[in-house]
């Protein structure tokens, strides 16, 4: 008893110093956010001269005080830009995964499983490599610059429609069985009976997808030439130049940008964790 | 499940009416935009206000994304959506650009529009040209001389530095800051070394070191200038302990990014000196703990060598499928104008472009630092610098990839200098080789050069013992 105590006691200490350290860097974050320039560089985690100042100045609602002009930042714009980006994505890319893993798991069809693999074989594909063919193609079409070319290409993903396959998997055919028998066709056994089965399995993804989508930085940065399409990681490179890099207003900036992203990670974590494992039980 | 669909759907479309009701028309009717791909410096506001003025009816919009960032202006450019006037901000970066069809050659328009090479620095000639071709023009100049903080000086009771001190001199004025007391107890780091690339390189031109040989065929980078270069480099950072490493700045700062930790501790008081250009002051605003403590002198000198250093320059070039190349053409001509410069003399964005606005430390001073004694060793620097020299043979930016690898591996004793250096030499011989090798059109490039026809054992003759 007394070893199993000792031992859950270690473990606790060990998970406590992993924890700690991982939560320093967001620790420092919030606490350079409340610094002055000044002693933005220093390394102590609790600021001498505190002060609220950096978010207003970020928010364009106030000047800078060194310089005594506004940022010209269109901080509200970029913020709404990444929400609706990423409700965007979101949206589109869980309905069409579901709609795909529907086909790919309740459905048999000549080729099926050879289709899958290829189109899971496309995970495999840097995105380096592609880049410029999908530019090409997004200028072609006319969407440099604008929020479809941001949205649509990230409407589909091969992950997303693998994780619900998997997930979709799990649930007894049986069902679908009893369904048909009922007269039901594909489309009201995929929208009454899978899809709300599959709901963990919705609400990862939802969130995975989110969280990366609002995040995304590298392709809006290409695909964007205009401020007022930009999303606040493309944005708050105005806070970075050869005028200096300014570590507190981009740490303000970037904590306003997290909040909601821990937000919905706080709420939706028990979802995300039981969509992940339920859909790995069964393969 | 299928409401929760439906309310997210309404959720977005809803967004998206607020999105595209409050967009505002990129368009102006009757004006020509063209874009510059620059940094997101908040001055560019004023550049870009006095250019539409001086030029209505054009319009500069600054697209900071591709400010340094070559992925997108590479995808765009290649894709014919790139920016109409593009910053290039070193040689390197210049010859990558050239080589991959992206610059216009300027050479056609540069006399008649009043931005050829000798509307600027005479030392920056062989930065703008490639094959005896234009292809940029100076946004500012810089040209490194050390800057530091006369406080610290003060609080540590050492004496000032003084234009024509030698690298011998440095280092006891280094160990003198370490060693000796301050008075307000604080510690102080000698010197912030914040791009070893660029101290490699100022020790190496004040040696009077080439990387190549004229015809561009052989790197010289093994020659017992680049030798002494690296063992003294090395020597500052581990024997003399004047010079922290970029891992020991980096673990110090909490700062990364432009500039890097040793620009942000030099900022806030913590390094006594800097090797930088003149465009450092424009973070003085930023930092009122160092404003009027700052002095400026000249490179070291090596030995009895005059004070060298590089120089080069953030230099625009004009995207070869812009849409807009006429107006493009204007926004260098501007650059080139006596008003530009003027405007980059006050905001202290390094050397302007127009050597005439910069002919003494008094035409320079500006409210950041009214001092004219710290403006004039920046002048007298550009005098005497040179630009990187580079080979047709070898890409520029592979070069320096590879230098820096060295650099970092003498720095972290991985490797002697001796070894790192001849390692690099030949690696970058073997390389001009195999590009010769398998490319036709540096082949012909050899025959105008040598004045020989190629022949694949023309190595022995140029490399020689150099090769393994």
């Amino acid at each position: 008893m007394t070893r199993r105590k000792l031992s859950n006691a270690a473990r606790f200490v060990i998970l406590c110093i992993i924890g700690f350290s991982i939560c320093i860097p967001f620790v420092w974050m919030v606490s350079a956010s409340f610094k002055p320039r000044a002693e933005v560089e220093e390394v102590n985690i609790v600021p001498h001269q505190p002060t609220t100042r950096n978010y207003p100045i970020v928010m364009d609602l106030e000047p800078d005080p060194v310089t005594g002009k506004k940022l010209n930042m269109r901080f509200g714009r970029w913020y709404f830009n990444s929400v609706f980006i990423a409700v965007g994505v979101t949206f589109l890319q869980v309905l069409t995964s579901a709609m795909a893993a529907y086909a790919f798991s309740r459905i048999r069809w000549a080729g099926r499983d050879t289709v899958f693999l290829l189109y899971l074989a496309t995970m495999m594909i840097p995105g380096v490599v592609t880049m410029i063919p999908n530019f090409q193609i997004m200028v072609s079409l006319g969407f440099l610059n604008t929020y479809r070319g941001l949205i649509l290409p990230a409407a589909f993903s091969a992950f997303g429609t693998f994780l619900l396959r998997q997930f979709m998997l799990s649930i007894p055919r049986s069902l679908d069985e009893a369904a048909e028998i009922d007269g039901a066709r594909h489309w009201q056994i995929f929208w009454d009976v899978i899809m709300p089965l599959a709901r963990p399995g919705l609400i990862a993804l939802a969130i995975i997808t989110f969280l990366g989508a609002y995040q995304s930085f590298f392709w809006p940065l290409i695909m964007l030439n205009d401020a007022q399409f930009y999303p606040m990681p493309v944005g708050m490179l105005a806070l970075d130049s050869s005028y200096g890099r300014q570590t507190e207003l981009i740490m303000a900036a970037t904590v306003m940008n997290v909040v909601p992203l821990i937000i919905i990670f706080v709420l939706f974590q028990k979802f995300l964790v039981k969509g992940l494992q339920l859909g790995g039980v069964k393969g | 499940m299928k409401w929760v669909f439906a309310g997210v759907l309404l959720l977005f479309a809803g967004m998206g009416l607020v999105a595209w009701a409050t967009l505002v028309p990129a368009e102006t009717p009757g004006v020509v935009r063209i874009r510059w791909a620059t940094d997101a410096n908040p001055a560019r506001d004023v550049q870009t206000r006095l250019f539409s003025e001086m030029y209505p009816g054009v319009e500069v919009v600054v697209d900071p994304g591709l400010g340094g960032d070559q992925t997108k202006l590479i995808v765009q450019c290649a894709t014919g959506t790139g920016p109409d006037v593009v910053d290039v901000y070193s040689k390197e970066q210049m010859m990558a650009l050239v080589d991959a069809g992206i610059l216009l050659d300027l050479t056609p328009y540069a006399e008649t529009m009043g931005f050829g090479v000798d509307k600027t620095y005479p030392a920056m000639e062989g930065g703008l040209v490639v094959d005896g071709r234009q292809y940029r023009f100076p946004c500012n100049v810089w040209a490194n001389c050390v800057v530091y903080n006369k406080r610290i000086f003060d609080d540590h009771g050492v004496p000032y530095p003084r234009d024509g001190w030698t690298w011998d001199e440095f280092i006891r004025v280094g160990k003198q800051l370490k060693e000796t007391p301050s008075k307000s107890g604080e510690e102080h780091i000698p010197f912030a070394n914040w791009n070893n690339t660029w101290l490699f390189g100022d020790l190496f031109w004040g040696a009077g070191g080439r990387f190549y040989t004229e015809d561009g065929l052989t790197c010289l980078l093994d020659s017992k200038e680049a030798i002494w270069t690296m063992r003294f480099y090395h020597d500052l950072m581990h024997v003399h302990n004047v010079v922290p490493t970029a891992a020991q700045l980096a673990s110090i700062s909490s700062q990364g990014g432009w500039g890097s930790g040793g620009l942000t501790l030099f900022s806030g008081g913590k390094a006594a000196m800097i090797s930088i250009g003149r465009w450092y002051i424009i973070q003085v605003p930023n930092y009122p703990q160092i404003a009027g403590a700052l002095g400026a002198v000249r490179l070291p000198r090596v030995g009895n060598r005059e004070s060298s250093g590089m120089t080069d320059a953030r230099a625009a070039g004009i995207n070869i499928k812009s849409h807009h190349i006429q107006e493009a053409l204007k926004f260098l001509q501007y650059l080139a104008s006596p008003e530009y410069s003027a405007l980059i003399v006050k905001d202290g964005d390094s050397l302007p472009p127009n050597p005439l606005l910069a002919q003494s430390g008094k035409a320079l001073v500006n409210p950041a630092v009214p001092d004219p004694a710290f403006h004039q060793p920046f002048v007298d620097a550009e005098k005497s610098a040179r630009p990187v020299d580079t080979s047709p043979f070898v890409d520029a930016l592979q070069v320096q990839r590879w230098l820096v690898e060295h650099i970092d591996k003498v720095e972290n004793k991985l490797m002697t200098p001796e070894e790192a250096m001849k390692e690099l030499t030949h690696a970058i011989n073997q390389q001009i080789r195999i590009n010769l090798e398998r490319q036709p059109h540096l082949q012909r490039k050899y025959e105008r050069v040598t004045g020989r026809p190629y022949e694949p054992g023309w190595w022995r003759q140029y490399q020689g013992t150099r090769v393994d």
